[in-house]
């Protein structure tokens, strides 16, 4: 045994090694009922061999990245561009504030001309970020993986939203105590929902194998033309609503199946050349002073219209109250006497007398001659026959003559 | 022919190196593999820690420091990614105990060599990721032979550049 294994030492240590890591793998790939999956949270084991390569890979390569960027600061120092710079430096981080701020305002326009503004309009898009800088990659195109010199000690968490002036860029996948590992929009394990600007269709965008952006799997459309604008849906809790993500390249058919298409996009944010990023820390709506002033004041406003609407309600529900005939309040709204439509009836009957006379409907005679002259001739009261009706027709006829005396 | 007959094998010498060589080299070709993607875009036809594993199991010529050699780099270059880790240790596993047996073999100082080496085990390690990731993982995963080829294509010549540059910390015995 022993010169069994001194004779084949090497293949031992070989198989020992691969046998290792194959368990390793099949550990870390769990299958769900939606296939495989290795893109969820690692174990504990696994997080902490990433831990390690970060902790031994960052610090080397932030400074690199600090050297190379010490030295295009003194290159740039010695051409006396330093006022240029920082004045362009400022120019362009007004510029994304400003953009992000267009994106959304434009978003609650549209918003509005929906009829949704009362609704969204406490969606600020004023969000609470932190700036970092990219200093590292996963070092392979398998992977569009990248790494910021901010970490949770900085309060990043994991799936948290990036993004820059442009547009969105990934999501914090793995957060460190000084460095976090984004993973961008453009891999293949990526995913982040988006609306069409103008044709509001809704889509997945993801990386394909190149680390371009696409939308798959959509019901072919005629209406999506190239150059249509991408945002975000809001949709996958990770990405704000109406971030801009891009523009439609081109659209091409689906290969694997009918009457459906993918859609090429144009990244507004440039992926492969990221320096500076935002990390989106919380979505809570943070105004400035004079939009938070503005919101109070139409917020009193809406208060107080809200109050006069209410007081005048409440008056119309008194004088209803004080006109018993027009609302009884023991019927269903639908039985009240103001929404009767039936016609009248024509079969009432009218209140009998109590002292019939001759005026009374119905006993009236015919006068004659001697009737008038003959005392005996005195009409006896006969009771009035019971009449249906209380207008007299052509037909009616009496039914108790008076008796005349032979 | 002259490369694989008894004489050549009985005289190749095996190198050594500094230990800081052993510790910094490897090092440093890590921190560039996941820098200098930053400064080049997407062009990343090239694979560091694989030329710097090859260029140590050549020049070693122990199959099992090659192998622990190639496991480590190859899953540093896993942490770094947010792959299972494990897919590019067995890779480089596999090419590092190959380069260093067949350095057994033959003499490695020769630059075509080294370019045919360089080449030859490039395409192998791509070709046991495809295996690992799509069949042993059964992972969807998007592949381009055309870029494994010009990565390897790379990996030749950054190794026709970097060995002759390594081979000046070599001990002389």
């Amino acid at each position: 045994m022993e010169s069994f294994l001194a004779r084949y030492r090497n293949l031992v240590v070989l198989l020992v090694v691969l046998v290792a890591q194959i368990a390793g793998l099949a550990v870390q790939v769990r299958r769900t009922g939606n296939g495989p999956n290795t893109d969820k949270s690692d174990m504990g084991g696994v997080r902490l061999i990433r831990l390690w390569a970060n902790a031994v890979i960052s610090p080397p390569e932030q400074l690199i990245h600090a050297s190379k960027l010490g030295a295009l600061g003194l290159w740039t120092n010695y051409l006396d561009l330093r006022h240029v710079r920082e004045q362009n430096k400022d120019l362009q981080k007004t510029i994304d504030r400003l953009r992000l701020e267009q994106a959304s305002l434009l978003e609650d326009a549209r918003q509005g001309q929906r009829l949704q503004a009362m609704l969204g309009f406490q969606q600020s898009y004023m969000y609470s970020t932190v700036a970092a800088q990219v200093y590292g990659s996963s070092g392979t195109d398998r992977s569009h993986i990248f790494y910021i010199d901010k970490g949770s000690s900085d309060g990043l968490k994991p799936d948290m939203a990036v993004i820059t002036g442009d547009g969105i860029v990934g999501k914090v996948r793995d957060v460190f105590p000084h460095s976090a590992q984004i993973l961008a929009v453009n891999d293949s394990t990526s995913g982040a929902g988006v609306i069409l600007e103008n044709t509001r269709i809704r889509g997945i965008l993801r990386g394909d194998r190149e680390g371009r952006l696409e939308i798959v799997g959509l019901m072919a459309d005629q209406r999506i033309q190239p150059g249509e604008h991408i945002l975000t849906a809001g949709g996958d809790l990770i990405f704000p609503r109406g971030l801009p993500v891009g523009s439609v390249a081109r659209v091409v058919r689906d290969p694997e199946r009918d009457g459906f298409i993918d859609i090429m996009v144009n990244s507004s944010a440039h992926l492969d050349r990221l320096d500076e990023v935002l990390v989106i820390t919380s979505t809570q709506p943070r105004f400035p002073p004079q939009s938070q002033q503005d919101l109070a004041e139409s917020e009193a406003e809406k208060g107080a219209e809200a109050q006069a609407l209410k007081d005048q309600m409440k008056a119309s529900q008194i004088m209803a109250e004080k006109l018993p005939g027009l609302v009884d309040p023991k019927l269903p709204a639908d039985q009240q006497p103001l929404h009767d439509s039936t016609p009248p009836s024509p079969n009432l009957h009218p209140p009998q007398p109590m002292h019939p006379d001759r005026f009374t409907p119905g006993s009236a005679v015919m006068p004659t001659p001697s009737a008038a002259t003959s005392p005996a001739t005195q009409a006896v009261p006969v009771a009035p026959p019971h009449r249906e009706a209380t207008t007299p027709t052509p037909s009616d006829k009496p039914q108790a003559a008076p008796q005349r005396n032979p | 022919m002259s490369l694989l007959n008894n004489d050549s094998h009985r005289g190749m010498e095996i190198h050594h190196y500094p230990l800081l060589a052993y510790a910094l080299v490897p090092l440093t070709a890590l921190v560039l593999q996941a820098w200098l993607p930053r400064v080049i875009g997407n062009y990343i036809w090239f694979d560091l820690p694989l030329v710097v594993t090859v260029y140590f199991a050549l020049g070693r010529r122990n199959p099992i420091q090659g192998t622990i050699m190639g496991a480590a780099m190859g899953l540093f270059e896993d942490a770094l990614s947010h792959r299972a880790i494990g897919i590019n240790g067995i890779a480089k596993t596999l090419a590092g105990f190959l380069a260093a047996s067949v350095g057994i073999r033959i003499e490695v100082d020769n630059q075509a060599v080294r370019l045919l080496l360089n080449f030859s085990f490039s395409v192998l390690a791509s070709l046991v990721y495809l295996v690992v990731y799509r069949f042993l993982l059964g992972l969807a995963l998007n592949w381009s032979w055309l870029t494994e080829l010009f990565r390897a294509i790379g990996n030749s010549l950054i190794g026709l550049v970097l060995f002759p540059m390594l081979d000046r910390f070599r001990m002389k015995e």
